[in-house]
């Protein structure tokens, strides 16, 4: 899945969720950081982390809870820089989540799928 | 001698990332060869902008310090 047309690969694994705000933007703004360094980035959210994808919870959250920019912020910073936005389905599942709850353009991967992603990356960053 | 920027981007005021998203918007809207220079009050931005010019490709033509603004001079180079 990557193109290998970066400067480098980088992955980044987001696991928590809406229940601890003040995680949520960071993977964002790192991804954000990466991409403008010209590499090829990709977030894989697994375990809590899809919630924060979904469409009736990213302009509710923010790093600092009710106060400051909110998640949409963060996440479309990195989405303009073409950061690419990954779940798969048990995680969803845990999360009684669906698909179409998220954002539109998150893509869906499996275990096989994120493996390899983390073997052909040059670093795999998880939060 | 001193460089004359083609391009003057001012980021003080704000944080990580923005002044590495904003000057990596701002270098591709140059020709090669031409130099922007970055005004930024991150407290982060010298080793940023190390970083990320070694990583793009671009030269880092100087950092210099006034007060608290950090004046960061980059050539585009490809």
């Amino acid at each position: 899945m990557w193109t290998g047309e970066g400067e480098a690969k980088i992955l980044y694994v987001m696991t928590h969720g809406v229940n601890d705000p003040g995680r949520c933007a960071t993977p964002f703004f790192l991804a954000a950081s990466a991409a403008a360094m010209e590499s090829e980035v990709m977030i894989y959210f697994t375990m809590y982390g899809p919630q924060l994808l979904q469409k009736d919870v990213i302009d509710k959250i923010g790093p600092k809870g009710d106060q400051g920019q909110k998640l949409r912020y963060f996440i479309e910073q990195a989405t303009a820089l073409d950061v690419k936005l990954l779940v798969c389905q048990p995680s969803l599942d845990l999360n009684d989540l669906a698909i179409e709850d998220l954002l539109d353009d998150v893509g869906m991967i499996g275990g096989a799928a994120f493996n390899d992603l983390a073997a052909e990356a040059d670093a795999v960053i998880s939060f | 001698m001193t460089t004359v920027p083609d391009q003057v981007l001012d980021c003080t005021g704000l944080q990580c990332p923005l002044p590495v998203i904003k000057t990596s918007q701002a270098v591709k809207t140059l020709a090669v060869g031409q130099v922007l220079e970055l005004l930024a009050t991150d407290p982060g931005v010298e080793p940023d902008m190390n970083a990320w010019t070694r990583r793009t490709g671009n030269e880092l033509v100087g950092i210099s310090k006034d007060g608290d603004v950090f004046h960061v001079l980059i050539r585009r180079a490809k």
